[in-house]
């Protein structure tokens, strides 16, 4: 069955079955990925996959279903599972199929090249990726690879309402994982490159960039317990702001998850913090004109000069709360909140600055097991991290094997500078540098 | 799910231009899951996954194409784009299929397809109920309920063609203690490859709501944990997290094939403490890491790692067994059609040892007692491991003093192995999600209580 006819028979089936509105979320995706490791392309993946979802209201309650498989059965499977689970819906405030606004932001995009590169093309860029990585330093006498790879997908958005929205996607990402070693000492290296013309990327710089990173971090050791002065780099602080943003969504607070619950209008972060969301950013990875529930999207002030000014809601946290969706609605199973490409700010100084400012203290470049040291609902975190002495205002010596402790909360209180380098690494959550003032860490 | 004359046209496609080893991994997964906060049911979702892989093998090459359509046409596109992926090879012939059926329905009593979603939300609810009845400090619990069942069939070049069926339940309840300036949680997340028949035995609904509020309420009135390096006891259970993380994924081809590991290459070596004997073990019945056959069609086994301290094996699956020159040992495994099989844990534990667990802590001096361990990450290429503890407790002149929060462990694989010096009698096993290279699969840790002598805590 062609996919817009399944939708169309779908959408009549809902109907017939007693379910009085319906919604389509299609998605689907070309993905290419190759990976070249000691000079031969040691993995190469190709796929083409769609799913489903519908959601439909029975009764003024919700209902959610899935799949995989579009056969005829699929539609009787779809149909039953949403009556089922709206049946079993007790949720005190509903979510309701939206009809859908007047008008929906334009997005530019950048022109791309990704239909017309060739799967040699991209083989080529990971194997020169590794090659320049692996002879680019004594020290580096092999990778866990260096990897290439293409998507390319749309989403479709269709109701009972006659809404019909739509929005594709296209994006390269490549990136190499040296491994340094000098006598006793290992260590890794990262670097990734994504966007949308994989012919721009300089794919020995990637590899040398890479093994740079690796080399700079051998010989590290644990410095004495006690507190520091801690700079997070952009990518430490980055995956701080990723595992932390949860704070910032309504459905959390809402849900007395988020210790930021009614806290609008009020101080709750340093002055020089500032947080936006903006769904519009060019290039961004979750940039959208519509969100999860068929909502447009907008730009907005999350925090302004430290004052919380709005949370991230959808259009039932906002109607709870007597607001505006915020368009940060997202489907995961049912209907949550979730960030679109949401970031701090950048100040003026480089982090050359923030180094000097600061005199000594550690800078922090990694963050390891965020997923389990980190808690989203506390905002407590003890975290392996990695980095370097700063010394003398400028960075020294590795360090590792050390742990950050601290408090979300606190920490975006005691922020003392922000630097100018904002960065996305791969993710539509981003971040510039931060001095974070003193924090224990625990070492030797 | 496929007919052994169309699977044997796709093979013989996909390994057209000079492969030397196809494969077709099929998969029809039907889950269900049911989501409670604030004391309501909130969304009960249900979802059907379908799709189909096809690998294959130039020597110690690998390409994977997956797709959802999985007809014959679907397949055999899949086949094309993998051969066109390889240009000369050896070539190999496809073996007559021996087709063997390898689930074991015995082992189920209660599919939960066949079970309404209104009886699986009463145990929901059930869990809900004693969180909150534990104390006026929990403001929120969320419990989550999920099933799946998921059918396989697996058909290669040398013959393997084989089915399996997987069932999964697990509840998981997480409780938010508050004193409205600070928010502390715990959490119970009991499951097992069982059908729903699991909650007469081994999972009491209330007994998790209850235990999940204790954490909770325990770590609100709990100061924060000191930092400094100290002796560490683990108590049993998910704190067998401590040899997942600090050298089970160091133990897979997946770091050990390709030299990444900081334990290739050294079979046969004393790698821990005497008093470490380390097993992996895929076919414990109804356990929630175990298949009767691996994702890639062989049978699963009890696999000993390391034995009284020395390294005997490794986990291997098929393409590491190419790189390695040894067996697999039916370790090959995947989240879902979307992922290449590699290397993984399935049931993996420090085996029961001898000693007193009391005598445990009242000889180690000034530490840290980690009764609830949370998850945990490693890098094999150096071995460098942290996690967190969910619920410690202070321990002074070999007296527990007082609960201690946000604490985390870290150190290094080799290190800690060698370090521990204690191993307890009674062992048990707990249910976690690992995620690696082949996505986020149902795992089992395990181990007795153990202590490590000396290990960096992580605190403030």
């Amino acid at each position: 069955m062609e996919m817009k006819e399944f939708m169309d028979t779908l959408l009549d089936a809902a109907k017939n079955g007693g379910i009085e509105t319906a919604e389509i979320y299609y998605s689907d995706e070309d993905s290419f990925s190759a990976k070249a490791h000691n000079g031969v392309i040691d993995s190469y993946e190709v796929s083409a996959t769609c799913s489903l979802s519908l959601r439909g209201s029975v009764n003024g309650r919700m209902g959610y279903a899935s799949t995989e498989a579009f056969d005829t059965e699929a539609i009787a499977y779809l149909v039953e599972a949403v009556k089922e689970s709206a049946a079993l819906n007790e949720a005190e405030e509903q979510d309701e199929i939206y009809a859908g606004d007047e008008n929906y932001p334009e997005i530019e995009e950048e022109n791309d090249d990704l239909d017309e590169v060739t799967a040699a093309e991209k083989l080529a860029i990971a194997l020169r990726a590794e090659e320049a990585a692996r002879t680019a330093d004594q020290r580096i006498p092999q990778t866990e690879g260096a990897t290439v790879s293409t998507q390319k997908g749309q989403v479709i958005l269709r109701n009972s309402y006659g809404l019909n929205l739509h929005r594709t996607r296209k994006l390269y990402a490549a990136y190499v994982i040296p491994i340094a070693r000098d006598g006793d000492s290992t260590a890794t290296g990262f670097k990734l490159e994504y966007g949308r013309k994989l012919r721009g990327l300089d794919p020995v710089k990637l590899g040398k960039d890479a093994a740079a990173d690796a080399v700079s971090k051998l010989h590290a050791e644990p410095v004495a317990s006690g507190e520091y002065r801690i700079i997070f780099r952009h990518d430490a602080m980055q995956s701080l702001l990723q595992t932390f943003c949860g704070i910032f969504s309504a459905e959390n607070a809402q849900q007395k998850m988020s210790l930021l619950a009614g806290r609008e209008g009020e101080e709750i972060a340093s002055p020089l913090i500032t947080i936006t969301d903006d769904p519009l950013r060019k290039g961004g990875l979750a940039t959208a004109a519509f969100d999860g529930e068929g909502s447009a999207t907008r730009t907005k002030a999350v925090v302004e000069k430290g004052v919380l000014k709005t949370l991230l809601h959808n259009r039932r946290t906002a109607k709870k709360q007597g607001v505006r969706t915020t368009g940060n609605a997202s489907r995961a199973g049912g209907m949550h909140v979730s960030p679109s490409n949401f970031y701090i700010e950048p100040g003026e100084q480089s982090l050359e600055e923030l180094l000097k400012n600061a005199g000594s203290g550690l800078l922090i470049t990694d963050l390891s097991g965020l997923h389990a040291g980190a808690n989203p609902i506390s905002g407590d975190f003890s975290l392996l991290s990695k980095g370097f002495v700063i010394r003398d205002g400028a960075q020294a010596e590795p360090v590792e094997r050390i742990t950050v402790a601290g408090n979300i909360y606190q920490l975006l209180k005691s922020v003392r500078a922000v630097g100018s380098d904002l960065e996305f690494p791969g993710s539509p959550i981003g971040s510039p540098s931060v001095d974070a003032g003193m924090m224990p860490v625990s070492g030797k | 799910m496929l007919q052994p004359h169309i699977a044997e046209e796709v093979l013989a496609r996909a390994t057209a231009t000079g492969a030397d080893f196809g494969e077709i991994y099929l998969e029809d997964q039907t889950a269900q899951n049911i989501n409670l906060r604030s004391g309501k049911i909130e969304t009960v979702t249900s979802g059907r996954s379908h799709g189909a892989g096809v690998r294959i093998f130039v020597g110690n090459q690998a390409v994977y194409v997956y797709t959802n359509d999985t007809s014959r046409e679907g397949l055999l596109a899949c086949a094309d784009k993998a051969a066109a992926a390889v240009n000369g090879g050896k070539g190999c012939k496809i073996a007559p299929f021996r087709i063997v059926h390898a689930e074991r329905p015995e082992e189920i009593r209660l599919l939960p397809t066949e079970i309404r979603a209104s009886a699986k939300a009463e145990k929901v609810r059930e869990a809900d109920a004693a969180a909150r009845a534990y104390s006026d400090e929990i403001v929120q619990a969320q419990v989550r309920y999920m099933d799946r069942v998921q059918d396989v069939l697996i058909c290669n070049t040398e013959g393997t063609f084989v089915t399996d069926r997987r069932v999964y339940i697990r509840l998981n309840v997480n409780a938010v203690a508050s004193d409205g300036k600070e928010n502390q949680s715990g959490s119970a997340a009991p499951g097992g490859g069982m059908g729903f028949e699991i909650f007469d035995s081994r999972i009491d609904p209330a007994a998790c709501g209850k235990e999940a509020a204790r954490q909770a309420v325990t770590m609100l009135h709990a100061p924060v944990c000191p930092a400094g390096v100290y002796p560490v006891v683990i108590d049993n259970g998910f704190g067998g997290v401590i040899f997942h993380e600090a050298c089970g994924h160091s133990l897979e081809a997946t770091s050990v094939a390709y030299g990444f590991s900081e334990f290739s290459g050294r079979l046969g070596e004393m790698i821990a403490a005497p008093c470490v004997t380390a097993i992996d073990d895929g076919t414990i019945v109804n356990e929630w890491g175990s298949t009767h056959v691996d994702d890639e069609g062989m049978p699963t086994n009890k696999l000993v790692l390391i034995d009284h301290g020395k390294l005997v094996n490794y986990m291997i699956d098929k393409l590491g067994s190419r790189r390695m020159n040894m067996p697999p040992t039916g370790s090959g495994r995947r989240e879902s059609y979307a992922w290449a099989p590699t290397s993984r844990m399935r049931n993996t534990y420090i085996a029961a040892g001898e000693d007193d667990e009391a005598d445990m802590i009242a000889s180690m001096g000034e530490g840290l007692y980690a009764k609830y361990m949370g998850g945990g990450s490693v890098n094999p290429a150096t071995g460098e491991f942290n996690f967190a503890v969910n619920e410690g407790y202070w321990v002074r002149d070999g007296k527990i003093l007082h609960p201690v929060r946000g604490a985390s462990l870290i150190g290094r694989g080799s290190d800690v192995i060698m370090k521990i010096d204690r191993v307890g009698k009674d062992c048990r096993l707990a249910q976690g999600m690992c995620g690696s290279r082949s996505g986020s699969i149902p795992v089992n840790v395990g181990q007795p209580m153990i202590r490590v002598s000396s290990l960096t805590v992580g605190g403030r």
